[in-house]
């Protein structure tokens, strides 16, 4: 038997105002439209909605050089409009939104320690999982997922798995945790040689003392449910069950979905729903249900918005304690 | 791309009296497995590989004399080396290293400056190394997109001003013969941006070939 369980969404609507311009995937219309979709449907009854707080700076740093911190915000300030790359673009609100879409994940962590009962999704952006350490990379200026992950790990002492299934490789946060075995990162992204970031070879596997705690498994252009429910259950599972995390960050891309045309991968709505449900028995079963999940890509709008319901719905789906 | 850019300079060389034994040595500490033999004058004498010494040393499921072993330890390295090996000059690129390493069939040649002296050393990893900065494969930020020759006049130039007129950033354009088929053309783009990637070179007539197409 299962029950259903109450969520919370963590947003801000300044995160709406970092405007990417005309034709540009990362639109504003991405975080209104998973909200509308869930307020409108019928998770609404479920959902708690809370704004999002500034990223702590102590926490921003843990992650980021502050000469990179300093030369984002200058730009903004100074009315640039792109940063690092003519894919990053920025306008007076980014700087402001990328705070907020950072610290949403520090806010959710504390909540989850508190009460794990309720999981939480940050419905923000700009996404994270490319930044780097001292550069913007891929539409991402904060590691959102990355913050989050060190917070959890540094503040709470948990051990995090964070699995990333965006339909690019997360270059940013694997860079982040490589070198540490005490957060496991596993990523389930289209093949680097077809799509960016171009990095996420199966044979990165970690560094140092992180050698074994990096997990990547590339699927190659036309990929569907099938071969992502097969590594799910084959590869990552037995992973998992050995890593043994008390904690999860999930770093949400739906831009494998087959509408989307920013990946070559033919994923359905309905998978995000079992990816839920898989997710969330992970979670009760290793984290007590300390579970957040972070918005990273998805560009074709309705797809992203129906994606995004269908997974919530799935991560709600929880057994029935007695 | 020329090999002294990837060689191992200066290469760690042996003199030809050198005991096997502390060539073997050499070989384990340093991990590779090519040591060229070098007169005083650091002139090439020849190559010695770990296959040549595991191949001096009497084999271990043979029964063998007890002394025979140390015997071996004690012999000069140049009684087992390959003399007058293949080499490579100070201008050679590395299709010329990747050519000699084909041909002669080693996994390390040596590469000579005009008088005949050692200078580096070039293996087949560093020949990988060259060809992955050559095609940027594991560029961080890059992606590789692959259209089909449509048959009709300049593909390259138009493929690469279409791209340059939209503002997208690529860094390597290069054709592969197709055989009997059409050729393939592959794009190193450097953006995220594949949506856009995609729709410019559809408007001038590519498709953008995937990897389960028929008649691969």
């Amino acid at each position: 038997m299962k029950r259903f369980s109450p969520f919370i969404l963590l947003h801000h609507p300044r995160c709406a105002e970092h405007e990417t311009g005309p034709d540009h995937p990362e639109s504003p219309a991405r975080a209104g439209a998973i909200l509308r979709r869930l307020q409108d449907g019928p998770l609404a009854a479920a959902m708690t909605l809370m704004e999002a707080a500034p990223v702590p700076r102590e926490w921003l740093e843990a992650c980021h050089d502050p000469e990179y911190l300093m030369r984002f915000e200058e730009s903004v300030l100074s009315g640039q409009t792109a940063i690092d790359h003519p894919d990053n673009q920025i306008c007076p609100a980014s700087y402001d939104a990328a705070m907020l879409a950072a610290g949403a994940g520090v806010m959710g962590v504390d909540l989850l320690e508190k009460d794990a009962s309720m999981p939480v999704f940050c419905n923000i952006r700009p996404p994270g999982h490319h930044a780097e350490r001292g550069c913007a990379l891929g539409f991402c200026f904060i590691n959102n997922a990355a913050v989050a992950a060190r917070y959890w790990r540094r503040r709470h002492g948990r051990r995090v798995l964070v699995i990333d299934w965006d339909a690019h490789h997360g270059n940013g946060i694997q860079a982040a945790f490589e070198r540490e075995a005490g957060v496991f990162y596993v990523s389930l992204h289209e093949h680097p040689t077809f799509s960016f970031p171009g990095t996420g070879y199966a044979e990165d596997l970690g560094l140092a003392e992180g050698k074994g705690a990096t997990l990547n498994i590339p699927l190659p252009p036309g990929a569907g449910d099938d071969e992502f429910i097969e590594a799910l259950t084959g590869t990552v599972a037995p992973a998992v069950e050995e890593f043994a995390p008390t904690a999860m960050v999930v770093a949400a891309g739906f831009d494998g979905h087959e509408a989307d045309d920013m990946s070559g991968l033919c994923y359905s709505t309905a998978l995000y729903g079992k990816l839920g449900v898989y997710l969330a028995s992970w979670a009760d079963r290793f984290c007590r249900g300390r579970i957040l999940t972070v918005l990273e890509g998805g560009y074709h709008i309705d797809a992203l918005a129906a994606g995004a319901e269908a997974y919530i719905a799935g991560l709600c789906l929880r057994p029935l304690l007695s | 791309m020329y090999v002294i850019d990837y060689m191992t300079a200066p290469p760690v060389t042996v003199g030809p009296e050198t005991a096997i034994s502390e060539a073997r040595a050499i070989l384990r500490r340093r991990r590779f497995r090519h040591l060229p033999v070098a007169a005083p004058d650091n002139k090439l004498l020849g190559m010695v590989t770990d296959r040549d010494i595991r191949s001096a040393y009497p084999s271990t499921v043979e029964p063998y004399d007890g002394d025979e072993v140390e015997r071996v330890d004690a012999r000069p390295v140049a009684e087992i080396m390959s003399p007058g090996p293949a080499s490579l000059g100070p201008g050679a690129t590395i299709d010329d290293a990747l050519l000699v390493l084909e041909r002669r069939r080693v996994g390390a040649v040596p590469v000579l400056d005009g008088g005949g002296m050692i200078i580096g050393i070039f293996s087949i990893r560093d020949l990988i190394a060259a060809y992955r900065d050559l095609f940027g494969l594991g560029e961080r930020g890059s992606a590789l997109v692959s259209v089909r020759d449509d048959g009709r006049p300049r593909p390259l130039t138009r493929i690469v001003t279409a791209l340059e007129k939209n503002g997208i950033h690529f860094s390597r354009v290069v054709r592969r013969r197709g055989g009997d088929g059409p050729d393939d053309i592959h794009v190193r783009v450097n953006t995220f941006n594949l949506r856009a990637v995609h729709t410019v070179l559809e408007e001038q007539g590519f498709r953008v070939a995937g990897p389960m197409e028929e008649g691969r």
